[in-house]
């Protein structure tokens, strides 16, 4: 591993983030204003709770793997964890017909075509195929422009909390909903596929003329 | 040298006598079980039993969450273990099954009628080294049995056994069935990758495509049983159905017959069945994805290929067949033999190993009949295998899914349509079978032949 | 790859017509007796009796009418004969075999030694059940090297060559030794330890 003026300036970059990250929750867990918020946080270890630190590790870890990962077969693994994690995060959620879906439509789906993608190509263990595709400066542009305001909105927003209930189906009230109030948006999301299908088999059929 | 092979000195009783005992013991002690743990190792059970035997409000108590998570552990042990020996006990009656459609004598060492080989077969597997190719990716070879070995056990989570006998009843059951088994596609492409090889890696590419191409035609089929039991549940599409064959799903509906036949076919080629076995094609791809596995790690594969037969069986039986119940119990009896104990009394439990009896055997008999369809059928090619999902099985599903909601508007209007579609269609398969074994008859009296099974 | 209706449809009949056919068939055979006979307790007549004549199975030799002539070890496509002739140390114009091994396990069965053997010493039998738990034990060998036979010198007259029955020295030798008997700890020869100090600037000592 050679260390590069910008790969150090990354790091930098980096560690400084997670301190002024860390500096704002400390401030906010021991601020005057921090009150609601500590004390939810208070409290015995439920088996729930050990379960989301749990999870949500897993989901980071799976994360970070998808953007450290020297290769993009072991990117795609880490997607799978993030997704996994995630789709048990829902679980946690109570929310059993979200979760179920992004087990069949990420998992099921998405990576396997991703994977199926991957393998068609060659160049599966080179590294500049799987990162540094926009380069340091582009990064660190791309992180001061969007960290403010991931970090605002984390701290900033007033987070309902709700007391964990028993797990209610929810597949016939999202079905409901989808054709009723949310009839427009979710008739407009089928069109955006019904495009991409199009579009899919014009590129298909253009390559078949070219042979 | 066989000639001076040391004589056994065990008698052909007691090999016949042990052979019994554990053919049928260790299954029979695996039901037992789930029947006896699936109904005690729901929260509520376990909730009242603490409070009851320990004398602490569940409520407050600490460890009540890993009371129910250790009763959850024990029940989710036992089903892994029964996906485990059925898929072993499966590998040793497919092999009499095809010796016989081969007009060979089979297994017929290692106890009697060979079942033992399924046992030796395992501990030989278990022995050999582990080997790993020199350059293949390390982690993804050694992780990817994992991922097939979870899709798999995932699935048991919502296998009913009988009437209350499941590990979970999910509301979204069906749903969470499809989606862990699409973890196994992604173990197969794994394994098929980092082997390094271009066997593996034809047959992963082959088992991924297969794969995903019949997912859609089985989950447009699994839409039929769905919309006319109204629910996700597994349970719940049971009880939506009668015991006898004219209140079954695949009966009550005409295109529910060819969702059936549909979903049979996608099932067989989402398992890697023959015909479809184009994955681990021996005569073009050494094995396909586990070419290059050895040892425990083979082991898990093909634990997971053989044990799919079972959860493939017992998903048809419980979508159209009816599932578990049993002629002339209906939900009412069960709640009577319930009555409000905590720990119901034998009459229930009679009534739910009664259930479990006919649920198993009904997945036994879908179970023979891939083992039949295997054993008869030669491997497909892989442009008919794409033929046959693109265009016949995706647009039959979609034309038998707009059926039934049709079918359904009908139904609601005139309940009687569903019993007449149920008799006719049943009597029409009555007839069929028949034909059929009239056909199987005259097959053999042309070559001049008998039925005789005494060499079995 | 269907083009009208009239295919479509007839692809439909035609696989259900061959599920229909096929099952009927596999299940017809379910039902009978195997045809297979289990091998081997239940044959009417050891195996080896029942296999045809010309059956090429563990080679045998003949020492009694056996040249020396090294014709069947140079015809070895590989080399799984091995001869060692010596001058008899009392009579030094007789020629003696020491050694004669042949490696059964290495053995391709495919006769090429039996062709120019000039007295038909060298034969196939219709031998095959030779389970050794070490493979080393199905090296056969022909001449006790403490006891070596002498060649034989052919008689131009004889009208026949006096050749034991087939298969009876090649089963007295297999019958002797039980299955599970140690094998021999030098044969086929360890190969040679390496040097144990090469000469200094000879970093890749040349191979023999």
């Amino acid at each position: 591993m050679n260390l590069t003026p910008g790969k150090i300036l990354g790091w930098l970059a980096g560690a400084a983030l997670v301190a002024a990250f860390l500096v704002g929750m400390a401030q906010l867990a021991i601020g005057p204003a921090a009150g609601a918020w500590s004390a939810t946080a208070a409290g015995p270890l439920g088996v729930r709770d050990v379960l989301f630190y749990v999870l949500a590790a897993l989901t980071v870890a799976g994360a970070g793997g998808v953007a450290f990962a020297r290769n993009i077969l072991h990117s795609a693994i880490g997607l799978l964890m993030a997704l996994l994690g995630a789709g048990a995060l829902y679980v946690l959620l109570s929310a059993d017909f979200l979760a179920v879906t992004q087990l069949l439509v990420y998992i099921g789906g998405v990576l396997v075509l991703v994977l199926f993608a991957v393998m068609l190509t060659s160049r599966i263990g080179e590294v500049n195929v799987s990162n540094a595709s926009v380069g340091v400066v582009g990064g660190l542009l791309l992180l001061a422009a969007v960290a403010p305001v991931l970090v605002a909105v984390a701290l900033l927003t007033p987070w309902r909390l709700i007391a964990p209930g028993p797990a209610v189906a929810t597949t016939a009230a999202l079905g409901d909903a989808f054709l009723t109030r949310w009839l427009l948006p979710f008739e407009v999301a089928s069109m955006v596929l019904l495009a991409t299908l199009v579009g899919a088999i014009v590129i298909a059929r253009k390559e078949i003329k070219a042979d | 040298m066989p000639t001076k092979r040391t004589a056994s000195k065990i008698s052909p009783r007691t090999v016949v006598l042990v052979t019994l005992a554990v053919g049928l013991g260790l299954p029979g002690a695996l039901f037992a079980a789930i029947l006896l743990l699936s109904p005690l190792t729901k929260p509520a059970v376990i909730d009242a039993l603490v409070g009851r035997v320990l004398g602490v409000d569940p409520a407050t108590w600490p460890w009540t969450g890993l009371a129910e998570g250790v009763a959850v552990g024990i029940l989710a042990f036992i089903l892994v273990n029964f996906g485990a020996i059925v898929s072993g006990m499966t590998v040793w009656w497919e092999m009499r099954v095809s010796s016989r459609m081969q007009s060979r004598v089979g297994y017929n060492r290692a106890g009697a009628a060979g079942f033992f080989q399924w046992i030796a077969d395992a501990v030989k597997l278990l022995f050999k080294e582990d080997l790993i190719p020199a350059d293949a990716d390390q982690i993804l070879f050694r992780s990817a049995p994992y991922f097939v070995m979870a899709g798999f056990a995932l699935a048991f989570v919502v296998l009913p056994f009988g009437e209350s006998l499941i590990a979970a009843d999910l509301n979204v059951g069906v749903f969470y069935l499809i989606a862990v088994t699409a973890l196994v596609v992604v173990g197969i492409l794994l394994a098929g990758w980092s082997s390094n090889s271009k066997w593996a890696l034809f047959g992963g590419m082959r088992s991924a495509a297969q794969v995903i191409s019949y997912e859609i035609p089985a989950g447009v089929a699994v839409m039929v049983p769905i919309l006319m039991s109204g629910t996700l549940s597994m349970q719940g599409i049971v009880r939506a159905q009668g015991a006898w064959p004219w209140q079954w799903n695949v009966f009550t509906n005409p295109a529910s017959t060819v969702a059936f036949a549909i979903f049979f076919i996608s099932q067989l080629a989402e398992g890697n069945r023959t015909p479809f076995d184009l994955p681990e094609a021996e005569s073009e791809l050494v094995a396909g994805y586990l070419s290059e596995y050895s040892g425990f790690r083979f082991a898990l594969y093909f634990l997971v290929e053989f044990g799919n037969l079972w959860v493939m069986a017992a998903v048809a039986t419980t979508l159209f067949l009816g599932g578990w119940q049993v002629p002339f119990v209906g939900p009412e009896a069960y709640a009577a033999a319930r009555g409000a104990e905590l720990i119901p009394g034998a009459a229930w439990w009679g009534l739910e190993a009664l259930s479990m009896v006919v649920m198993v055997l009904k997945t036994l008999v879908v179970l023979n009949l891939i083992v039949w369809v295997r054993w008869t059928l030669p491997r497909i090619r892989i442009d008919q295998m794409m033929n046959l999902c693109w265009k016949y099985l995706v647009p039959w599903a979609f034309a038998s899914f707009l059926f039934t909601l049709l079918w359904q508007l009908a139904v609601a209007g005139t309940p009687a349509l569903a019993t007449v579609s149920g008799i006719a269609l049943t009597a029409a398969t009555a007839l069929l079978l028949v034909l059929f074994l009239r056909q199987t008859r005259a097959n053999l009296v042309a070559m001049g032949d008998r039925v005789d099974l005494t060499n079995w | 790859m269907p083009t009208t209706v009239r295919e479509y449809t007839g692809s439909i009949r035609d696989t259900v017509k061959s599920f229909w056919h096929g099952l009927s068939i596999t299940l017809s055979y379910l039902v009978r007796r195997p045809i297979t006979v289990q091998y081997p307790d239940r044959t009417t007549l050891p195996v080896r009796d029942m296999l045809p004549p010309r059956y090429r199975g563990f080679l045998e030799v003949d020492a009694s009418i056996c040249t020396g002539c090294q014709a069947c070890e140079r015809a070895c496509p590989i080399s799984c004969i091995q001869i060692s002739l010596e001058k008899d140390p009392q009579n030094p114009k007789q020629r003696v075999v020491t050694q004669f091994d042949i490696d059964e396990a290495k053995c391709m069965f495919c006769g090429l030694c039996v062709e120019p053997c000039p007295t038909g010493s060298i034969q196939h039998t219709r031998e095959f059940e030779g389970s050794q738990a070490d493979l080393r034990n199905l090296v056969i060998r022909w001449s006790d090297p403490l006891h070596p036979f002498p060649v034989y010198k052919v008689d131009k007259a004889a009208e026949y060559l006096p050749r034991v029955e087939l298969g009876t020295l090649v089963r007295a030798k297999l019958a002797a030794r039980a299955w599970d008997a140690p094998g021999p700890r030098f044969l086929p020869p360890e190969p040679p330890a390496a040097p144990a100090a090469p000469a200094a600037g000879d970093a890749t000592p040349a191979k023999p």
